[in-house]
């Protein structure tokens, strides 16, 4: 209850947000000039007609980072839990979060040694 | 209960016993109390005189018709707020970038101000065309989502002390969290958009993303530790009692305000539109009114970039040496563009980057240096000298 009361305010303010691109789009509808075309809705490509679909399958070159990334952006989550309770921890409590980020350091610090061979 | 002839009273809206905020005055929730006190009561009195002793009148001056609109009312002024400091931002972008180019900005009304309302105005009136190739859901769900997250997080930024949404304990936290929904969405509008270029430019975003998001998660890891919470007010309180963030965490400063230029995407960080290369990257099929709100967007995260940084390091509202500031919004507001001329300063000066490039800056640089900077805290910490 008291949540639902504190964040009120910020729950009628998303729905203005989310509401306001929509609304504009609607609004604009009347003011708006509608013609149609032969080229009017292809896809833009610089002025030829468009080859082939462009949702495709590719390579991209960044899988390592991206596989980093996701342990990472774990490891900050503990991270944030932690730094938020710091003073009520005991010496070894905050020791072994520094322990655990120094040991995830050191294995990004080996991928990207290892990602220098792999990038093409 | 007043009599209804005496409408405008004003009352004092912390009387009111569905007051939102406890004891903590609201601004934006004041003006909207008394906007309502002149509207509504000017209706309940219009009723009156027309069908004298009506129970509807007072309905509509009572404790919980004022509250709820009240609380309405609040909102739009909210985002007027932030609306108009973005009009001034996108001025201020345009003024400054012609100085640096040594040509003429905006030419448009008094100093050139009404030019971003003309541009506005003609994405307005422009054609609303969805490519037949692609996926009409995606498409628009994606750019509505991006758009409408940008407006949600520039309005939870407080103000001051007394002008905010809510005082929420998750502050930064939310914050950040609304902040980077928008890089995603760029990745599927992206891929919806059925476009080559588009799709190469929501790579991009997913590519920058990666890359700057985790040292600046752990840059605001550093500051939660130093100040102890997320709550935004604490935080600031925090900085006027003991030190501007800046002082000690000077390396955590300058990593922030690269990770939020390429949150933001400008340049040099702009490459998922590198207008340049990929035509405008991924809102290449974005035409009209769409493109406008896009580009509107896109200033709303660079003022979220700024306020977060004037917050967690430019100790938000505070003054030093001052006890009371003269207007915290206004001193607020005036780090912020402080912050956002920096930025602009960088987009007239420096070049687009690579793929690869902000890759290797924000694993191999940025990431060592917002540890590094996290270590600095914890030593301060520990030592107890913060």
């Amino acid at each position: 209850m008291m949540l639902v009361e504190e964040y009120l305010p910020v729950a009628i303010y998303a729905v203005l947000a989310m509401g306001f691109a929509p609304l504009a789009w609607w609004a604009s509808r009347f003011f708006r000039p509608e013609k149609q075309s032969e080229w009017r809705n292809t896809t833009y490509e610089c002025g030829s007609k468009p080859i082939g679909e462009a949702q495709v399958q590719f390579k991209f070159q960044y899988y390592m980072f991206g596989i980093i990334f996701v342990v990472f952006d774990l490891v900050v989550a503990f991270l944030m839990l932690w730094t938020v309770s710091f003073s009520a921890l005991s010496d070894m409590g905050k020791l072994w979060a520094v322990v655990f980020l120094g040991m995830l350091l050191i294995g990004v610090g080996y991928a990207l040694k290892k990602e220098a061979a792999l990038w093409i | 209960m007043a009599p209804i002839s005496n409408w405008v009273t004003f009352a004092n809206p912390m009387d009111n016993p569905l007051y939102q905020f406890g004891a903590v005055y609201n601004l934006p929730y004041d003006v909207g109390y008394k906007i309502w006190q002149l509207l509504g009561g000017l209706i309940a009195w219009l009723l009156d005189v027309l069908v004298p002793g009506n129970g509807v009148s007072l309905w509509l001056v009572g404790n919980a018709v004022s509250n709820a609109l009240a609380l309405v009312l609040m909102i739009i002024v909210v985002f007027a707020v932030c609306f108009i400091v973005n009009l001034t931002m996108i001025w201020i972008e345009r003024k400054v970038l012609g100085r640096l180019m040594d040509r003429r900005a905006t030419r448009i009304g008094p100093l050139g101000y009404l030019q971003c309302l003309g541009d506005g105005l003609k994405t307005f009136l422009k054609e609303h065309i969805v490519p037949d190739k692609a996926d009409t859901k995606g498409y628009m769900w994606a750019v509505s989502i991006i758009i409408g997250s940008s407006v949600l997080v520039a309005g939870m930024i407080p103000l001051s002390y007394r002008f905010f949404l809510a005082d929420y304990g998750s502050g930064l936290l939310i914050i950040f969290g609304l902040f980077s929904i928008a890089p995603f969405m760029i990745l599927v509008a992206g891929w919806s958009q059925n476009n080559k270029y588009a799709l190469l430019g929501g790579m991009r975003a997913a590519a920058q993303m990666i890359s700057y998001e985790v040292p600046m998660l752990v840059v605001f890891a550093s500051v939660a530790l130093m100040a102890g919470s997320f709550n935004i007010n604490e935080i600031v309180g925090y900085q006027n009692d003991n030190v501007w963030f800046i002082v000690p965490q000077i390396i955590g400063f300058v990593v922030f305000m690269i990770a939020a230029t390429a949150e933001a995407e400008r340049i040099p960080f702009d490459l998922p539109e590198a207008e340049a290369e990929l035509v405008e990257g991924w809102q290449t099929e974005y035409g009209g009114m769409k493109w406008g709100l896009i580009m509107l967007s896109d200033y709303f995260r660079g003022y979220v970039a700024c306020a977060l940084g004037a917050i967690m390091f430019l100790g938000g509202w505070t003054l030093p040496f001052v006890d009371d500031s003269f207007l915290p919004e206004i001193v607020f507001l005036l780090k912020v563009i402080l912050l956002f001329f920096i930025m602009v300063w960088t987009r007239g000066t420096l070049c687009r980057i690579r793929t690869d490039q902000i890759l290797n800056i924000g694993w191999k640089i940025l990431l060592p240096l917002a540890v590094l900077n996290l270590f600095v805290v914890v030593v301060l910490k520990v030592g107890g000298l913060v």
